[in-house]
């Protein structure tokens, strides 16, 4: 039998095939991690009829199993929109405040993996105009 | 076409299939409904006791999945299983072959072994626990790879599944090997090991599934965190906060993944070597 059937005839073996598939599969998605996982969230803050609020503190908290602790807030710039840079978890909450325009609802955000970069679909809306 | 019958033979009478593929489906629904509550569960993370229960899952994710794998090490929890099943298959296909090549040959006292064997089965590992542990303490081998995969080194059940296996090789060819100069060792393992493979993959499933399930003798041999198994994280799982149902399924189906997976992909060979020599007189 030639080299080339005897490849063919152990790589269609079901025994050798499974775990060269599952390990590409783990490869491909390390790989994707590898270059996806630089902790950027980004977002918006607007008001209730969808107007940017700029310099509202959007504020960041990791969420455990038992413990929901902040890591740090971010300040939106003038087209509301705001970038953190550093997050390292898979499971945080976003809540956005500004002085006289009250508090947001906190927003759970759910990752793939750690430190997943992600651009927010629904901004975080602020209750009240401003003044 | 017309079918002769020969004279004085009654035809043979044809049953209809269709009950026996009812019952069928009917015993197929009552063992796959947990394993689909438990899949369900695991995606959605809804209230077991909720009432009425949603058959289909209602917005499913994996973020459940996620949190298993960054809320504790189970990567280190997953190697650890891994080296030991690995371990306690190894052993039990070189064990047992040897075993049971043993018991297929003509010896005085023979029988008393298979007696003693087959008494042994009945033995709950529960009762020996305790010489055990101290004789794993006595060579050292607490808190090792070693030492989580030594009791399950052999098994008596697949002694017999082996020696069901070798007992079907004609004696000519064992004969014939020895002849051509092939020590026992070497007929073991280039003769009957290879004349088995249904027994090898029924030894590899037994043994992996025996290991990787095993609760008790971890948790008295491992006292390191970084040494616990799959089902050792998973009761530490527990332990955690209240509202974990969905995280909790979705570690049941991590830890019940590997398993299935080997069972699928040997379940002709596994099939075949528990029921070789069912049918000996």
């Amino acid at each position: 039998m030639n080299p080339k059937g005897v490849v063919a005839r152990v790589l269609r073996n079901r025994f050798v095939m499974v775990p060269l598939v599952l390990t590409v599969v783990v490869g491909a998605w390390n790989a994707y991690i590898a270059l996806h996982s630089d902790g950027i969230v980004q977002g918006r803050v607007v008001t209730t009829d969808g107007a940017p609020v700029a310099g509202a503190n959007v504020h960041i908290m990791e969420q455990n199993f038992t413990t929901n602790s902040e890591r740090g807030k971010v300040v939106t710039g003038a087209d509301g929109q705001f970038l953190i840079s550093d997050n390292r978890s898979h499971n945080i909450q976003l809540r956005a405040d500004k002085a006289g325009m009250g508090r947001s609802e906190q927003q759970v955000v759910r990752l793939f993996f750690r430190a997943q970069n992600v651009t927010l679909d629904a901004p975080l809306v602020l209750p009240a105009a401003p003044h | 076409m017309s079918v002769r019958r020969r004279p004085g033979v009654a035809p043979a009478r044809r049953y209809p299939h269709w009950p026996i593929h009812i019952a069928l489906l009917l015993v197929s629904f009552c063992m796959l409904v947990p394993f689909y509550w438990v899949l369900k569960t695991s995606l959605t993370g809804e209230n077991i006791f909720v009432y009425p229960p949603s058959l289909w899952p209602v917005e499913p994710h994996l973020f459940y999945y996620v949190d298993v794998w960054y809320y504790i090490p189970f990567a280190r929890y997953l190697l650890n299983s891994v080296m030991v099943s690995g371990l306690a298959i190894a052993a039990n296909v070189v064990f047992n072959a040897m075993a049971a090549y043993a018991l297929t040959k003509h010896f005085r006292g023979r029988g008393l072994i298979i007696t003693l064997l087959l008494s042994c089965m009945m033995i709950p590992f529960q009762t020996t626990i305790v010489p055990a542990y101290l004789i794993t303490g006595k060579l050292g081998l607490l808190n090792s790879y070693f030492g989580l995969a030594l009791p399950t080194f052999s098994t008596i059940v697949c002694i017999f599944v082996y020696k069901a296996s070798f007992d079907a090789v004609p004696r000519s060819l064992i004969d014939a090997a020895r002849i051509d100069g092939l020590s026992q060792l070497q007929i073991i393992m280039k003769i009957m090991i290879p004349l088995s493979t249904s027994a090898v993959a029924t030894n590899v499933i037994l043994s992996f599934i025996w290991s990787w399930n095993n609760f008790l003798w971890p948790l008295i041999v491992v006292r390191d965190p970084q040494m616990q198994t799959l089902p050792l994280g998973l009761s530490r799982f527990l332990t955690y906060h209240e509202n974990t149902t969905g995280a909790l399924y979705a570690f049941c189906i991590m830890v019940l993944l590997p398993g299935i997976v080997l069972f699928l992909l040997a379940q002709k060979e596994f099939i075949r070597g528990l029921t070789s020599g069912a049918t000996k007189g």
